[in-house]
C-alpha cells in the first residue's frame, strides 16, 4: 500500500467496517437477549402475571423480587435457589392444589422453608436454575428429587424416633427390625434383640430333618389357590419371618443333616399322670375340649391359624408367635408338652410366657394341636432320608456359616461370621455411579436399585447371598423409605446436632415382681414406662388406675372390658400368689405422681351427685354413643359395667380432666367439664359395681392399707 | 484489505445456533400415585386409588385414630359403632351430605361437638384433642375421599379475600 493512500479510508474499508459494526451490535443484542430469555426469568415473569390474576395481587406483588432468589444456610451446607421459580411457596393463600406449579405453596409442615431450605428434604440441585438440573442428576449433579411417595425418609435422616406423621417410615423401620435385616447388615437406628431368628442349638429335638428340609426349601406353609393369605383383611404373602434361600438339592441335604442333628441342650421331658391320660384318652370329647381350651387361654392373641371360608383363606389371630395351622405335622409330640411347660428351658430369650398348667389341660390342648393342627401331606414332596452321612453334617455346618445362617440363628460352638452383609448405613446417601446395576433393565437411580434389589436380590448381582423376601407393594415402599433415610454421619455439624435420638426406654424391675413379670412375659404386649410391646394397654400407670382387687381378680381370670377386641390378654393360670405378687407391685409402684393415690372419703360421693352424673352422661354429654353400661350402649372405649369396682375414683376425676395427660394417644376427646360436673360424673361411674362378682381369695392381699391402697 | 465475510457470516451463524441451543426438557411422565405423600382406597369401589398429599395424609392418620369407629363400617379393630349409634352418623366419604357443607361449620362442629351446631350431642368435641392444623387436614381428607366428589366453588371467596 503507497505510503499517501495510507490514513484513507476507502469506500471498501468503510463497507467493511459498517458490517463488523452492525455484526458486532447484533452480538452485543443477543447477549441480553438470551439473558432475558433464561429459564429461571421466564418463570419470574409468568409469576407476576399469574399474580395479577389473583384477588391478593398487591401482597404478592410486594413479595416479588426480580432476581435470583437463594436461601443460604452455611451451617447445613444448603445453598437453595429453588424459591426463584417457586416463589409462592411461603404464600398462605397459594396453599391450593388448584394454583398451578411452580407457584403453590408448600403444605404445613413443621419446618419453615426459610430456616431449612429446601435440599435437605427434597434433594436435587440447590444451586441449580435450570428446571432440569435443578430436579433430575446430570453427570457432575447426580442426586435428584426425592419423589414425595418416599420423602418420610428425609424426616427420618433427623428424626430417629418415630414420629406420628410418618406412618410409611415407622412401618418400613418395623419390618427392618422384625425381618431381623440386621443380623445380617449394619442399619443404624434398628431395634436389636436379644435372639433375632430362633435359637436352633436343639432343634433335633423338636423337629424331623424332613421338616427341616421342606421348610428351608420353601419357607411357607400355608397358602390359599392362589398362593396367597389375608392377614386382617389385607392381602399379604403370608410373609413368614424366615425368607427363601435359594438353595441346591444337595445343600438342603446337607443342611438338613446338619440342623436334625443338633440336640445340644434338649427340653426336660416331662410325663403327664397316666391317670389323666386314661382318663381322657378314650373320651371322644378330648380334642374339642383340647379346643375349647385352646381357645379359652386366647392362643390366638399371639398365633394364628389359617380359616378357609368361600375360597379364601385368612390367617385369624396375632403375629407374635409363629402361626400354628400345621403345627402338629411338624414338632415332636414330647418337645411339645415340655415347651408348654417351660418355654425358657428350650429358648432362653422367647417371649412365650410359662402358662400354669394343670395335666388335665395340658394333655387336651397338645391332643387338640397334635391331632386337628396337621397336615398329613405337608411332607409329601420330602425325598426319603436317609441318616445323615459325617460328611453331609460337615458340609452342612460350612454352609449354615456361609449362607448367613449363623447371622440369626445362634447354635451353640458355631459362630457367625461378622459383618455378613453390606454396611448399609449411608445407602440412602449414595449416588447412581456408585451402585452396581449389573444387567438389570430398571432406571438408573437409587429408589430403583434398592427395590429391584428387595424384590428379588440377584436382580441387580447374580451372586448375592441376599434371600429371598416376599414383599406386598406397601411394605416394598416401606422398607425403600427406611433405607432411603439411612444417610450415615450427617455432612455437617450443625446438622449433626439436629438430630433427634431414638429414646431406649428401660423397665427393669427387681425382687419378687421382676421374677412373676418375666415368667408371664407380661412385656411382650404391655408397655411398662415406655417399654415393651403396643399390643395391649401401657400399664405405667396402672396401679393409679385400677383397684387393687379387681387387679387380682383380672388377672386371675382376664375378662375384657372393650367388646370388639379380638386379640385379648390369654388366660395364663396365674396362682393365687403370683396374681397377688403382680397386683401388689403394680398398685404400689406403677403410680402417676400427678394422682393421688389416697381413698377418697366415700361420703363424699352424695345419691344426689350420683343421679346429677347419670343425667350428665345420659344426656347432656351422651357417653353411652361410645361406653356400654348395662348392655346398651357403644362399642368404641371400654365397657363401664364395673367402673366402680375397676378404676380408682382420683383416676376417674384425673381422667375426665385431661385423658391425654394420662394417656397421650388416647381417643377419649378431652372435654370442657366444670370441676362440679366432674365431681358428679366420677359419682355415678362409682355406684356402677354391675360386673361379676369378685372371687374371694385368700392372698389377695399383701398390701398394708396404711400405704393409702385401695384394698 | 479483503473483506472478513467468512469471519463474519461464521460469526453471525454460530451466534444463532448458540440461542438454539437450550433444549426444553420433555415433561416428565409422572405417576399421580408415585408422586403423591399417601393414598387410600376409594371407599365405593375398591379398584380406584385416590392418591393424598401431604396435609390430606396427615389427616387421613387422625381420622383412622379418631374417627373411624363412629364414621366407617369397618374399622381397624373389626366391627364399627356406626349402626350402634341413633341418629346414624354419615360416612366420612358420603359427599352427598357432606360436601354440602361449608370449611367452617366441618370446622366447627368437629372442634365444638354436635351439640354446638344443633346435631346430635353424640358427636363429640375435639377442639380440645386436634390443633387447629389438624382439623383443618381432617376436613381435607374428607374432601379427598368425598363421593361423588367435592367440588370446591368455582368462585372461592372467603378463603382468598384479602381482609
Amino acid at each position: 500500500m503507497p505510503a499517501e493512500e495510507m490514513g484513507k479510508l476507502t469506500n471498501r474499508m468503510r463497507l467493511t467496517l459498517a458490517v463488523s459494526s452492525l455484526v458486532f451490535l447484533a452480538v452485543l443484542a443477543i447477549s441480553p437477549i438470551k439473558d432475558w430469555r433464561r429459564e429461571w426469568k421466564l418463570y419470574k415473569r409468568s409469576y407476576l402475571r399469574f399474580a395479577q390474576s389473583r384477588p391478593d395481587t398487591k401482597r404478592l406483588i410486594a413479595d416479588y423480587s426480580p432476581s435470583i432468589d437463594q436461601i443460604w444456610l452455611p451451617d447445613m451446607n444448603v445453598t437453595d435457589r429453588c424459591t426463584t421459580c417457586h416463589q409462592g411457596i411461603t404464600q398462605p393463600t397459594l396453599r391450593d392444589a388448584s394454583v398451578p406449579q411452580p407457584f403453590e405453596a408448600h403444605r404445613s409442615i413443621p419446618h419453615n422453608v426459610r430456616d431449612w431450605g429446601c435440599t435437605p428434604c427434597h434433594r436435587g440441585q440447590g444451586p441449580a436454575t435450570e428446571v432440569a438440573e435443578a430436579h433430575e442428576s446430570t453427570l457432575a449433579w447426580e442426586q435428584p428429587i426425592l419423589s414425595i411417595h418416599f420423602i418420610q425418609a428425609s424426616c427420618g435422616t433427623c428424626h430417629l424416633s418415630d414420629l406420628p406423621q410418618t406412618p410409611q417410615l415407622t412401618r418400613g423401620r418395623q419390618l427392618l427390625a422384625s425381618l431381623n435385616c440386621q443380623g445380617c447388615h449394619k442399619l443404624p437406628g434398628i431395634e436389636m434383640p436379644a435372639m433375632r431368628g430362633p435359637e436352633l442349638s436343639s432343634i433335633g429335638t423338636k423337629v424331623t430333618r424332613e421338616w427341616i428340609y421342606k421348610w428351608l426349601k420353601e419357607p411357607r406353609t400355608v397358602l390359599d389357590k392362589d398362593g396367597n393369605v389375608t392377614v386382617n383383611g389385607y392381602e399379604t404373602g403370608e410373609e413368614p419371618r424366615m425368607p427363601k434361600f435359594r438353595l441346591t438339592e444337595d445343600e438342603l441335604l446337607n443342611l438338613s443333616a446338619f440342623l436334625g442333628g443338633q440336640k445340644a441342650q434338649p427340653p426336660t421331658l416331662y410325663t403327664i399322670s397316666p391317670a389323666v391320660v386314661a382318663r381322657w384318652s378314650k373320651n371322644p370329647e378330648l380334642t374339642s375340649q383340647g379346643e375349647l381350651r385352646f381357645r379359652q387361654m386366647f392362643c390366638s392373641t399371639c398365633h394364628s391359624l389359617a380359616v378357609t371360608r368361600a375360597g379364601e383363606t385368612k390367617l385369624i389371630g396375632g403375629d407374635i408367635g409363629p402361626e400354628l395351622t400345621k403345627v402338629g405335622s411338624k414338632v415332636n409330640p414330647a418337645w411339645l408338652v415340655a415347651w408348654l411347660r417351660d418355654p425358657e428351658s428350650y429358648l432362653p430369650h422367647t417371649s412365650m410366657p410359662r402358662y400354669g398348667w394343670s395335666d388335665e389341660d395340658l394333655y387336651k390342648v397338645t391332643q387338640y394341636i397334635e391331632t386337628k393342627l396337621v397336615d398329613p401331606d405337608l411332607l409329601a414332596s420330602v425325598p426319603k432320608l436317609d441318616s445323615p452321612t459325617e460328611e453331609q453334617i460337615q458340609s452342612g455346618r460350612r454352609l449354615f456359616l456361609e449362607k448367613g445362617c449363623a447371622s440369626c440363628h445362634a447354635i451353640a460352638g458355631v459362630n457367625p461370621q461378622k459383618d455378613f452383609g453390606p454396611d448399609l448405613s449411608g445407602l440412602g446417601r449414595k449416588n447412581a455411579s456408585e451402585l452396581e446395576f449389573g444387567t438389570a433393565k430398571i432406571p438408573h437411580n437409587l429408589v430403583a436399585y434398592i427395590q429391584a434389589k428387595l424384590e428379588d436380590p440377584i436382580a441387580v448381582n447374580l451372586a448375592a447371598r441376599m434371600p429371598q423376601y416376599n414383599w406386598n407393594q406397601a411394605d416394598l415402599d416401606a422398607v425403600t423409605t427406611a433405607l432411603l433415610s439411612m444417610k450415615g454421619a450427617l455432612p455437617t455439624s450443625a446438622l449433626q446436632k439436629l438430630v433427634v435420638p431414638r429414646k431406649e426406654a428401660v423397665f427393669r424391675p427387681t425382687g419378687a415382681f421382676a421374677e412373676v413379670y418375666e415368667r408371664y412375659k407380661c412385656y411382650t404386649c404391655h408397655k411398662f414406662n415406655g417399654y415393651g410391646g403396643d399390643l395391649a394397654p401401657e400399664l405405667t400407670y396402672e396401679g393409679s388406675r385400677a383397684q387393687h382387687q379387681w387387679l387380682v381378680d383380672f388377672l386371675k381370670s382376664p375378662q375384657t372390658l372393650r367388646p370388639t377386641l379380638i386379640l385379648r390378654m390369654p388366660q395364663l393360670n396365674m396362682s393365687d400368689n403370683d396374681a397377688a405378687t403382680l397386683a401388689d407391685y403394680i398398685s404400689m409402684v406403677l403410680q402417676n405422681p400427678a394422682i393421688n393415690p389416697v381413698k377418697p372419703d366415700a361420703n363424699e360421693f352424695s345419691p344426689a351427685m350420683a343421679a346429677l352424673g347419670q343425667q350428665l352422661y345420659e344426656v347432656k354429654y351422651q357417653c353411652q354413643s361410645c361406653h356400654t353400661i348395662g348392655g346398651t350402649g357403644g362399642y368404641v372405649g371400654p365397657n363401664l359395667n364395673n367402673a366402680g369396682r375397676w378404676l380408682t375414683a382420683a383416676w376417674i376425676e384425673a381422667w375426665l380432666k385431661d385423658p391425654q395427660a394420662l394417656v397421650p394417644d388416647t381417643i377419649e376427646p378431652r372435654r370442657n367439664f366444670t370441676d362440679q360436673e366432674i365431681k358428679a360424673l366420677t359419682a355415678y361411674l362409682m355406684t356402677l359395681q354391675a360386673g361379676i362378682a369378685p372371687q374371694k381369695s385368700a392372698t389377695a392381699s399383701r398390701v398394708g392399707t396404711a400405704r393409702g391402697v385401695s384394698p | 484489505m479483503k473483506p472478513p465475510v467468512g469471519t463474519t457470516a461464521f460469526l453471525v451463524i454460530s451466534l444463532i445456533g448458540a440461542c438454539g441451543c437450550r433444549q426444553n426438557a420433555e415433561p416428565r411422565k409422572v405417576d399421580p400415585l408415585l408422586a403423591a405423600y399417601d393414598s387410600e382406597p376409594d371407599w365405593n369401589d375398591s379398584q380406584k386409588v385416590v392418591p393424598l398429599n401431604y396435609e390430606q395424609a396427615q389427616g387421613k392418620r387422625i381420622f383412622y385414630q379418631q374417627c373411624v369407629w363412629c364414621h366407617a363400617d369397618a374399622t381397624p379393630a373389626g366391627p364399627s359403632n356406626r349402626s350402634n349409634l341413633n341418629p346414624v352418623p354419615p360416612l366420612l366419604n358420603d359427599g352427598s351430605i357432606l360436601n354440602g357443607e361449608s370449611y367452617e361449620y366441618l370446622q366447627n362442629i368437629i372442634s365444638l361437638g354436635g351439640g354446638a351446631v344443633g346435631k346430635s350431642a353424640m358427636m363429640p368435641p375435639y377442639g380440645r384433642v386436634l390443633a387447629e392444623e389438624e382439623i383443618r387436614s381432617v376436613i381435607a381428607f374428607t374432601r379427598a375421599i368425598a363421593q361423588p366428589p367435592y367440588q370446591p366453588s368455582s368462585r372461592p371467596g372467603s378463603q382468598y379475600s384479602t381482609k
